[in-house]
């Protein structure tokens, strides 16, 4: 047989393949058991001729692969070419959750403090007014103490008007240093209305240690402010009043609204009040056992909900409580 | 406290713009509520637009009967022709004019107008117009020394800017102009006005009969006695300022006690002396059911804990309150008995709270006002009194109990400066406090001036005067630690843990209210006084509120709803205080399972095992309800929503008991794990988890997974009975299994689960 032609005619059907069924024919007429070439090398008796044929042989099966390489490339390609999704559509549905927008608050709230070495502490719902009023230094008269604004269980216990109870109940376990943050649900009696709710949460603010300044109140309440509505903001703090603190400030942080030019969510004010603040007075820290000579101590106390509804722009308080998917899946 | 600014600067120099002082006055002092303006503004040439006009001629409109044509002298070469409603004046009169252009206090712009035909080329103006009193019966007839074309400003107070201050209630001090000029005074180191008032001569040092019963309620009653009053109009300058202040003005001798009380602080009453029977004053406490008419017209009821201001019959004011209509100063009224006094707050706070009556007077009474402010107040008022209403001081008592004395504190400034942060020189804190009244002796020992008596006792309160005085200079800086360490507890971030496996689950994070109306345990405790009788009980499950919000949900159209929250539950104790637990509850359409799965969700990322027990509880459905360690999950009963809705609720401590400190790593990558799927045929009743177990416990330690996969019933499948497909999957940390380890615990399992079930291995 004449292996220079019959490897030129199988180069060529090699060649000439489009589909793998042709290739495969291809291979099986030239390469196959039955092929000339198979019988050929059957044949074979002397060397020389065997390596021809096997050289040949070899040529075939490379081109061979070569061509599958290049069919199943080209296969690829086709499909690549037309199979096209329309990537418009939604992907599966995943369905996740929300953390209600006070956790979220909360949560951020916690994060700053924690990463100034702050702990978070939990204080209780009912409290005694020995905890609530008496260690906080707030006298007989003053207004919370009435039951038109608190809500007592009986004379010696009530829902907590503020989380500062907490404050004490660490102290009071506690040699100074102590820093700490306490958030939750505060209870005043309060008629539903878009400012107000019968109940909200707060979050408290305690550093007690040797030297604590009223300049170390007025930086932590900047960053915190910062943190909470910009980097940039400016912060005002002015004087005020809390039978729990002296000398006593309030913290305002300029309207990111109108950036202090006056508009409507500041009032034209420029400042947005955000909550009080002051040095721990003596008397609570004295009603604790500290000497107020030995450490001072700041502390603070915001309301949540107005934190976020001011950064929001959430004009009520009470949608905060309907747990409408619509306004949760907002945030 | 509104503080109009032409008042205060009678008291102090006020020489940097009103923003300034504001800003001043917020930081340091009180914050500035708002800028309010009174009357004419002072903007583009407007005032001068404001003239005194002499009317020339006057008479009726030709074509209108109810209107005057009048000719005006302005100053000007012409007069001009202005048309006017009022009739309280004729040709001659002295008069206030607007000229067209000018702007009227209410905003709007004056223009000249044709009135029935005639041109009016400006307006005559009355008290209201100019916002200088309530009265508009006419316009405003001015003393004609006046020459006409004199800007009118020259005359009356025609605009001014007023100062609301929101004040704490440590400083009564500043519910009054003199005591915020103080401020001022301090803030901007200017020279402070002494207080105003003085004495006029006494026309006659007649007794006046006034007995103080309780001394320690009202340690001082200063009264006086005039004659030969003539009750009228204020002035321009009085109502004025009485506007700006935010007081409505009355007549000449209530005004003067009303602009005292503005000025000093100090609340002041005038009677009807001829009314008073006896002639006399008993500052006593009430009878039981005692009644008094008081100037508001109300009648009130009073108690034996009420202090009143008597004579001799009845009561005839409620101390620091409000005086009674019967005695009242009226147009007739020619002899004033003056009341100037000092209550003891608490008193006045309680009889306030008691009869829901608040006034002007007892919102200072109530903070306490300075003791020694009454005399002041009576000489102010005397002075006034005389000069506008013609009064004769005709007598005078001043019966004094023990007024509280001025507090002495020791003050080391160092202790300023180490407390704020901030170094303030001796001298500077010494000339801040001088400044504000107190008394610095050359070793800091510092008397509290009566005025602050209340607020300032210790040497902490004399830090704030300087802490807020420079408070604006404080740095910001941030507590110098030696050590930090801020970290959540274990249980705080478990906590955050379920919310967020929950969250990953589809759940929104629910708040509902911890008082409810009702509660499954009748021992849940209940507010003895609640605002509503929704909310009146603390609540020991949170589920049923996840309902109501489900509910609420559903009712505006949602869907996909699942819910959950994490709060306080309040667990009857025995003790002074409920047990506080947190309780982690949900609600989700969808029933049974998808309830199952959060709860299963929660426990694989807390690495823990659940184990369910059939069990009973409403509101779940009693054949669809499982019991688990910590709580309870099941499909809510028929009929609490529509659809069906699956819920849990468990007890966080209880879950969270079980969750392991540490994992230890078992070898599950060194040999390959053989898997097989066994089909078992058992009856109805058996439970797929009874099965599992079983299979578990016969398959032994190799057993490294096992789980149903499906259910099946149908053909195939005798009626009244199920096939349950398991997934094993087994596998040894020491070993590769071989087939024979397979087939053999394959077996293990098949015997177990058929004695004990009558289970069949389906091929």
């Amino acid at each position: 047989m004449d292996a220079e032609a019959l490897e030129t005619e199988a180069q060529s059907a090699i060649a000439s393949a489009t589909t793998p069924g042709e290739l495969d024919a291809a291979r099986v007429r030239y390469l196959g058991r039955g092929s000339a070439l198979k019988q050929a090398l059957r044949g074979v008796r002397d060397r020389e001729a065997g390596q021809v044929l096997n050289t040949v042989r070899s040529r075939l099966e490379r081109a061979l692969a070569e061509r599958r390489t290049a069919l199943d490339r080209s296969v690829l390609e086709r499909s690549l070419a037309e199979e096209r999704l329309d990537i418009s559509l939604p992907g599966h549905e995943f369905r996740r959750g929300r953390l209600h927008p006070i956790t979220q608050i909360r949560r951020e709230v916690e994060e700053i403090f924690l990463g100034m070495g702050y702990e978070v502490v939990d204080g209780r719902e009912v409290e005694t007014v020995h905890y609530i009023f008496d260690q906080l230094n707030m006298g007989p008269g003053h207004v919370t103490r009435s039951p038109l604004h608190t809500f007592y269980l009986d004379d010696g216990v009530l829902l907590r008007t503020e989380t500062s109870a907490s404050q004490i109940r660490v102290m009071e376990t506690r040699k100074p240093p102590v820093y700490m943050v306490s958030l939750g649900r505060v209870y005043r009696r309060d008629t539903p209305e878009p400012k107000r709710y019968p109940s909200f949460h707060q979050v408290e603010g305690l550093a007690v240690d040797r030297g604590i300044t009223l300049a170390d109140l007025k930086g932590t309440l900047q960053l915190l402010l910062r943190r909470l509505f910009g980097d940039q903001r400016a912060v005002r703090i002015r004087t005020s009043f809390f039978p729990f603190t002296e000398p006593s400030v309030e913290a305002d942080v300029e309207c990111f609204i109108c950036g202090g030019a006056g508009c409507r969510v500041c009032e034209q004010e420029g400042w947005i009040e955000v909550g009080g603040a002051g040095l721990v007075d003596e008397n609570v820290l004295r009603n604790v056992g500290y000497d107020p000579e030995e450490v001072s101590g700041f502390a603070f106390g915001w309301g949540l909900e107005r934190i976020f509804m001011l950064r929001h722009g959430l004009p009520d308080i009470r949608l905060l409580w309907q747990n409408d998917l619509r306004l949760l899946e907002q945030f | 406290m509104r503080v109009p600014l032409s008042w205060l600067r009678e008291y102090v120099e006020v020489d940097l713009p009103l923003q300034s002082l504001v800003e001043r006055l917020t930081i340091s002092t009180a914050m500035v509520q708002r800028v309010l303006h009174r009357g004419v503004v002072d903007t583009n040439g407007n005032l001068g637009l404001y003239r005194v006009g002499h009317v020339v001629e006057a008479g009726k409109h030709p074509n209108a009967d109810r209107l005057q044509l009048c000719l005006v002298d302005v100053g000007e070469a012409e007069h001009r022709q202005i048309v006017c409603g009022a009739w309280n004046f004729g040709a001659g009169a002295t008069v206030a004019v607007a000229l067209p252009g000018a702007v009227l206090p209410g905003g709007q712009r004056l223009e000249r107008a044709k009135l029935r035909g005639e041109t009016s080329d400006g307006m005559i103006l009355s008290e209201r117009e100019l916002e200088l009193g309530p009265d508009d019966g006419g316009i405003l007839v001015l003393a004609e020394a006046a020459a006409p074309g004199t800007p009118l400003g020259e005359v009356l107070p025609l605009g001014d800017e007023v100062i609301e201050l929101e004040t704490t209630p440590n400083r009564p001090d500043l519910l009054s102009v003199y005591g915020v000029a103080r401020e001022v005074a301090t803030l901007l180191d200017r020279e402070l006005a002494p207080p105003p008032g003085q004495d006029p001569e006494p026309a006659g040092t007649g007794p006046v009969d006034v007995r103080v019963e309780d001394l320690q309620a009202c340690p001082r009653y200063l009264g006086r006695t005039f004659e030969g009053v003539r009750v009228g109009p204020s002035p321009p300058w009085l109502t004025a300022r009485l506007l700006g202040a935010g007081m409505r003005p009355i007549s000449n001798v209530v005004d003067v006690t009303n602009y005292v009380m503005l000025a000093l602080g100090s609340p002041l009453h005038a009677f009807d002396r001829t009314k008073l029977a006896g002639g006399c004053i008993v500052v006593r406490r009430a009878v039981g059911g005692e009644e008094i008419a008081t100037l508001d017209g109300a009648l009130r009821r009073l108690d034996a804990r009420d202090l009143v201001i008597a004579d001799a019959e009845r009561a005839v004011g409620i101390a620091g309150l409000m005086g009674g209509l019967e005695t009242e100063v009226g147009s007739e009224t020619t002899e004033v008995l003056l009341e100037a006094a000092s209550f003891e707050p608490i008193g006045i706070l309680r009889t306030s709270e008691r009869l829901g009556l608040r006034s002007e007077a007892s919102n200072r009474w109530e903070k306490g006002v300075d003791p020694l402010a009454a005399g002041q107040a009576a000489r102010l008022a005397t002075e006034l009194l005389a000069r506008l209403a013609g009064a004769r001081w005709a007598g005078h008592v001043d019966v004094l109990g023990d007024l509280p004395g001025r507090p002495v504190v020791r003050f080391r400034p160092p202790r300023a400066d180490e407390l704020i942060g901030l170094e303030t020189p001796p001298d500077e804190q010494r000339r801040l406090l001088e400044r504000l009244g107190f008394d610095v002796q050359d070793d800091w020992q510092v008397t509290v001036p009566t005025w602050r008596a209340r607020d300032v006792a210790r040497e902490v309160d004399l830090v704030e005067e300087v802490a807020r005085l420079r408070l604006d200079e404080v740095p910001y800086t941030l507590p110098a630690r030696r050590a930090m360490f801020g970290r959540l507890t274990t249980e705080q971030e478990l906590r955050r843990t379920c919310e967020d496996v929950l969250v990953g689950c589809g759940f929104f994070e629910a708040y509902t209210p911890s008082l409810v109306g009702t509660d499954e345990r009748s021992d849940a405790l209940r507010l003895p006084e609640p605002q509503s009788a929704e909310q009146a009980v603390l609540r020991t499950r949170i589920l049923p509120a996840l309902a109501e919000a489900a509910r609420h949900n559903l009712a505006v159209g949602n869907t996909q709803i699942a819910l959950f929250e994490l709060a306080r539950v309040y667990l009857p104790s025995g003790e002074q205080l409920p047990e506080e637990r947190w309780h982690l509850a949900g609600i989700t359409e969808g029933g049974f399972a998808r309830a199952k799965g959060a709860v299963e969700a929660l426990h694989s990322a807390l690495q823990l095992a659940a184990r369910f027990e059939r069990a009973e509880r409403a509101p779940f459905h009693p054949g669809k309800t499982a019991a688990f360690g910590a709580g309870i999950v099941g499909e809510l009963a028929p009929g609490v929503l529509d659809g069906a809705w699956g819920g849990f609720e468990l007890d966080l401590a209880t879950l969270l008991a079980g969750v392991p400190e540490r994992i230890e790593y078992e070898d599950v990558i060194t040999y390959p794990a053989l898997r097989q799927d066994l089909a078992f045929v058992v009856d109805e009743a058996v439970a797929a988890g009874d099965l599992v177990e079983a299979a578990r416990q016969a398959g032994g330690p190799d057993v490294r997974r096992l789980r149903v996969f499906d259910v099946y019933r149908g053909e195939q499948i005798p009626v009244g009975r199920k096939s349950v497909a398991l997934a094993l999957e087994l596998q040894s940390p020491e070993r590769t299994l071989s087939d024979d380890d397979a087939a053999r615990v394959r077996s293990t399992i098949e015997v177990a689960l058929r004695e004990r079930f009558g289970a069949e291995l389906r091929a």
